[in-house]
């Protein structure tokens, strides 16, 4: 059964928050403006982001909330009665209850009844892991349509109460812990939603999926993002084994960390991942016409270029497109958010035909997943 | 490089051992195995973090005794390279001038890089005699063995793949160990020596490696053989990286 991206959708929260807006709706912990923020947002090179939490740090949406408002546009968009739909496909990295998992709750706002549902739990590449399950439940002949989201919610975790409560965590004794505070500056909030249908859309364009794929080298690399922990090489404690919540987060063991020093392993095992699928015939680098890259940061941008380069599967820097410098780094929500712009967007021609690769790297414990669509219009 | 200190918008760790800037054009023959080259470059510097002692360099627990360990065991490997160099250049034949004097340069460049090593590790707070006196561990004698073997069989253009991952190898102990076991440990520069020296060396190293590859590696038999070799001595490299805290009686 060949599967089609139909219809797809996004919710953004709250207004686009320009660089120097970001501090002011995280909050400065303690009242101290950050010495590391400009630093990190030079390099990532996002201009607005958005958030759903105001300037007093209190939520304004729920994870739920902006998934299924997503969901909502994609549906209001697709030429499909919602009786059809077989399957929800949620991802996310925290969705608003620890459990039961976040399909559950986004299946209730959008009352869609007696479905097979799906969660998956990871961080940016658990988006294409839900994508890839409803995809081969088509493909399978399961069901005749599902609805894929992936939304995060991440600022709830980088609001300045967070690191001041962190009072005996390496955030609170070293003069600068880069490490926890680098993903401050970087994620942000949003969701995307893509509905998959064994047909094409009666109207306009749809994308056929001809094939995803994933590489985790979680056997061999150490964890690089997390939450959880207290970030102490000798403390094996997760957040779960200390005696009281509260203890876990003075400890810094609930906040957001990433290991910086290791990240350029996302970078070579993201082009490793894509060498391996030109190796095997799956990918023909000059076949590409537009390529989907989810990078964090501008930072890596050259660096996979120069990389694909050296090995000589290139993708001319033209192909490339993202709206990352407008939309945010959202994480898990950033490849839907990504494919429902550039659908819209009139900065790209979409011919019938057209192969569009998409790339999700996750830096996690180095998942790295690859998706190729073709351009097919009714 | 403290916490603080990150050159994030610079460099993150620097750039990678592949420099990509000039538009080099290879051979069809030789771009496809420069592909699958950096396939298992890939696949060695991942699998390097499984290493017990390379991945205390990532978790942040890595020592000065560790330090001193990688040192005494890397010196047999770095005295045994120049050996298995200068024989790759004498094995082969006039037809193969070229590549000859360049592998006869690279290794006169190399052949007392291990004077550079004793000094680190006295440096690092060892006894010269320690190091001295150390033998090849299993891994050491498992390459250098494989390495004496293929280097004494005429025009062994497969050694391309050999040079690659210890020249790679080289690079990285430059970029991304030097200066973070200074860090860890608190010795001063005087204690990587060897490995900021060599690094820097095998960029030009790099260069003149190209060169070769488009030289010599015209049909798929050669593209087979150098991606037999490296994926030999990525594993032999990685055994004798295994095998440090092992040492011998």
């Amino acid at each position: 059964m060949t599967v089609y991206i139909t219809s797809t959708g996004a919710f953004l929260p709250g207004p686009p928050i320009s660089v120097g807006e970001v501090e002011g709706i995280l909050g400065a912990v303690h009242g101290k403006p950050s010495s590391l923020r400009v630093q990190i947002q030079k390099a990532n090179k996002i201009e607005t982001r958005h958030y759903a939490i105001d300037g007093n740090q209190k939520t304004t949406h729920s994870n739920t909330e902006m998934a299924s408002n997503a969901a909502e546009q994609c549906l209001d968009r697709a030429f499909l009665t919602r009786d059809k739909i077989g399957m929800l496909a949620v991802a996310s990295t925290q969705g608003d209850l620890p459990a039961p998992g976040m399909a559950s709750m986004v299946q209730a706002e959008l009352g869609l009844p007696a479905i097979e549902i799906l969660t998956t739990h990871g961080i940016c590449s658990s988006s294409m892991m839900a994508l890839k399950a409803a995809w081969n439940s088509l493909r399978l002949g399961d069901h005749e349509a599902a609805v894929v989201v992936s939304s995060e919610l991440s600022s709830r975790l980088l609001k300045k109460q967070r690191y001041e409560a962190a009072t005996e965590s390496t955030y609170a004794s070293k003069r600068i812990d880069f490490n926890t505070e680098f993903l401050r500056w970087m994620l942000s909030d949003g969701a995307g939603a893509l509905l998959l249908q064994d047909k094409p859309a009666p109207k306009g364009i749809s994308f056929r999926i001809d094939w995803i794929h994933g590489f985790s080298h979680a056997h061999a690399l150490p964890t690089c993002m997390s939450v959880g922990s207290a970030g102490l090489p000798d403390d094996e404690r997760t957040w779960q084994d200390y005696d009281t919540y509260g203890e876990a987060e003075k400890a810094g063991a609930l906040l957001l960390r990433q290991e910086v020093r290791l990240l350029d392993n996302i970078v070579r095992m993201g082009v490793d991942g894509y060498l391996r699928l030109v190796e095997d015939g799956i990918s023909v680098p000059s076949e590409i016409n537009h390529f989907l890259c989810h990078y964090s940061s501008h930072h890596f941008r050259d660096k996979i270029l120069d990389l694909l380069d050296a090995a000589g599967v290139g993708i001319p820097e033209e192909r490339w497109w993202t709206n990352l410098y407008t939309r945010g780094n959202t994480g898990a929500a950033s490849l839907f958010i990504m494919i429902d712009e550039f659908l819209r967007t009139e900065d790209v021609t979409i011919s019938d035909g057209d192969t569009i690769l998409c790339f999700v790297p996750e830096s996690g414990r180095f998942n790295t997943t690859y998706m190729q669509l073709t351009a097919v219009s009714s | 490089m403290n916490d603080g200190e990150i050159a994030i918008d610079g460099s993150l760790g620097n750039t990678e051992p592949f420099d990509s800037k000039n538009e080099r054009v290879l051979n069809p023959h030789a771009q496809r195995c420069l592909q699958q080259l950096l396939r298992v470059w890939l696949g060695f510097e991942r699998d390097l973090s499984t290493v017990p002692l390379l991945r205390r360099i990532d978790l942040g627990t890595y020592t000065i005794d560790d330090h001193l360990c990688l040192l005494r065991n890397l010196r047999q490997q770095v005295i045994e390279g120049s050996r298995w160099i200068t024989r790759t250049a004498s094995s082969f034949d006039r037809n193969h001038a070229e590549i000859r004097s360049t592998i006869i340069s690279h290794a006169v460049d190399e052949h007392r890089d291990y004077e550079l090593l004793e000094k680190d590790y006295v440096a690092s707070g060892g006894d010269l005699n320690d190091i001295l006196g150390m033998e090849r561990n299993v891994g050491s004698e498992a390459l250098h063995g494989f390495l004496m073997h293929r280097s004494s069989r005429s025009n062994p253009v497969d050694l391309l793949g050999a040079m690659w991952i210890i020249e790679g190898l080289g690079e990285k102990m430059a970029r991304s160990w030097a200066e973070r076991i200074q860090e860890l440990t608190g010795l001063g520069e005087d204690s990587t020596r060897f490995m900021t020296y060599h690094g820097h060396n095998d960029g030009d190293h790099m260069e003149r490696f190209y060169d070769m590859l488009d030289e010599v590696c015209v049909d798929e038999l050669t593209v087979r053989s150098i991606i037999k070799t490296s994926r030999v001595v990525a594993r032999l490299y990685r055994l004798q990286l295994e095998e440090v805290e092992h040492e011998l009686e």
